[in-house]
């Protein structure tokens, strides 16, 4: 069942919201300003690439890295939204 | 009657093709012959087409010109010049959709089904057109077949990903085009080379036979120089088709004979917040519809901003799962800007990917509600009118924005939901500018009433470019 949340835009936000809110990205992957944040965005990137076999040029590094962490800005602004936990996923389905 | 019309018919609308051969003041065979001599001159310039099917076209129209010679009613296209996107099968040739990698694939066996219902009701395909690689592109230029050129000033991007598609229209070489809209692919071009584009609700016209990108969010549609013909276009094509599994289950809704009703009566609002541009070209096209329709309140369209970052994770998911095999083995031979977006898009964590999925869910149920108390939202199409060709940023008020993946700013929190729109031009001078009408899920014949009153009312039109 689909449910809206409950006012959403009015409830208390989580503190991880809040962070968003004071600037500090709430993962910490997709920040990627501080040394150690840009560490974890070179790690996905060296162990996604081993994981899923995918060669990576090095001159191609520095743009994968470049749009991985807009793309992750992105799932970040999505992330920090609250939503009940039935909600249920939007893609079209036909059994 | 003899035939007495002039035999080009370079800038009329495929209405007007029809009339004239069903009325034996021209025939097919004038019409095709002279839209090849057009591409021969012209697509040098506007590097719209990849594939001319000249021998076929003709032999199209001539059954055409036969089947009136016996005496035989017309089919409602009777006669009409077509060009379709380079990721729409036609049968013989591989299906680009502007790679290089696909050049390899075996010649496809059979059109894709829209190409067979327009044949259907005998319009002509005349070719496959040029598209930014695999469709992950606002802008219109390819590495590998060049740049599509904007027809109002050849040194300007058509917008992507379908920009073959509008320069082939704009540029008076096809009157009738078929794209595809992910994110705004249809209404991008539409809006930077001054067409009338439907990007339909999702699921509406069936996708099959096409080269996918992001299943759950691609849609096909029409582009043309006038409403009318995006109508009839539209009713053709219409209708279920298990051959795609998102096409809906459904009774085909002719609108042909909806259109001319005006817009009065409609609750027409325009969208505020987010979709308030500040590039001055894109706020006077907004106003100059508001006014005309007498649009004069504001509607919020809730998180759209989110809804364009939740757009923005799933394509970049979906389109590298899509191309994941491509890119361990053919990674070199893909545009390198295509390429390290995929790259990227499979390296995100799958959470936040089903989590973009569900805010769809929340976004979609707020925004339905808009609709019990509108009929249609106005809201620019793009926030720029065409970049120059090779142009990287662009100014948005005082911040300067990356071009590639910002064109589509204002057209993908609403493909995101599958809402139908029409994307009208306004001819502003010297670059015509696009606005979109936006309506509830299958509420196509509403917007595109407002666009036909619109077009009624000259305050938006396909311009003729200076070629």
């Amino acid at each position: 069942m689909t449910r809206t949340p409950k006012k959403a835009n009015r409830t208390k936000p989580p503190a991880r919201r809040r962070a968003a809110k004071s600037g500090v990205k709430s993962t910490g992957i997709s920040a990627g300003k501080s040394t150690g944040k840009a560490d974890a965005i070179e790690s996905l990137i060296a162990a996604s690439a081993a994981a899923l076999a995918l060669p990576i040029d090095p001159s191609w590094r520095a743009n994968v890295r470049l749009h991985l962490q807009l793309t992750l800005a992105h799932a970040a602004r999505v992330d920090e939204f609250p939503l009940p936990d039935e909600i249920e996923a939007a893609p079209v389905f036909h059994a | 009657m003899l035939e007495t019309a002039p035999a080009d018919f370079a800038w009329s609308t495929a209405g007007d093709i029809v009339a004239a051969v069903a009325a034996r003041r021209t025939s097919a065979s004038r019409i095709v012959e002279a839209a090849l001599a057009r591409i021969r001159a012209r697509d040098p310039l506007f590097n719209a087409f990849t594939a001319v099917t000249e021998e076929r076209a003709l032999a199209r129209a001539h059954a055409i010109d036969d089947a009136r010679a016996r005496g035989e009613a017309l089919p409602p296209l009777a006669g009409v010049p077509f060009a379709v996107k380079n990721l729409f099968d036609i049968a013989g040739l591989p299906t680009l959709a502007g790679s290089k990698i696909n050049r390899d694939r075996a010649p496809a066996p059979r059109d894709a089904a829209l190409i067979e219902r327009l044949e259907a009701a005998g319009a002509i395909l005349l070719g496959a057109l040029n598209m930014g690689e695999y469709a992950y592109d606002f802008t219109g230029e390819n590495v590998h077949d060049g740049p599509s050129r904007n027809p109002h000033d050849l040194g300007r991007m058509t917008g992507g990903s379908s920009g073959g598609s509008a320069a082939a229209v704009a540029g008076g070489l096809v009157p009738l085009a078929l794209a595809s809209d992910t994110n705004g692919s249809i209404r991008v071009p539409s809006s930077l080379c001054g067409l009338f584009g439907l990007k339909p609700t999702y699921g509406r016209l069936t996708r099959a036979r096409s080269f996918p990108f992001v299943a759950d969010l691609d849609h096909v549609g029409p582009l043309a120089r006038s409403v009318r013909d995006l109508a009839l276009a539209y009713d053709a094509m219409q209708g279920p088709d298990r051959d795609d599994p998102g096409c809906a289950d459904y009774t085909p809704e002719p609108v042909g004979p909806l259109i001319d009703r005006g817009a009065q009566g409609l609750r027409i609002a325009v969208a505020g917040g987010y979709f308030k541009c500040r590039s001055a070209e894109a706020v006077q096209a907004v106003d100059r519809v508001a006014v005309a329709l007498g649009a004069g309140r504001d509607i919020e369209i809730p998180q759209a901003e989110r809804a364009r970052s939740a757009a923005y994770v799933i394509t970049a998911s979906e389109g590298a799962s899509l191309h994941l095999d491509r890119l361990r083995t053919r990674a070199a031979d893909f545009d390198p800007a295509v390429r390290d977006r995929l790259i990227a898009g499979a390296m995100l964590p799958a959470s936040l990917v089903a989590k973009a999925q569900k805010f769809r869910r929340w976004y979609r149920s707020e925004v339905l509600k808009l609709f019990r108390q509108v009929d249609a939202i106005i809201a620019p199409a793009t926030p720029c009118t065409a970049p120059l060709l090779g142009q990287q940023t662009f100014m948005l008020g005082d911040v300067e924005m990356p071009l590639r993946a910002n064109l589509g700013l204002y057209t993908q929190p609403i493909s995101f939901i599958g809402l139908p729109v029409v994307a009208v031009p306004v001819p502003l001078s010297p670059l015509p500018i696009g606005v979109q009408i936006i309506a509830a899920p299958w509420r196509e014949d509403v917007a595109l009433r407002i666009a036909y009153a619109l077009e009624a009312q000259g305050v938006v039109a396909a311009p003729r470019p200076a070629i």
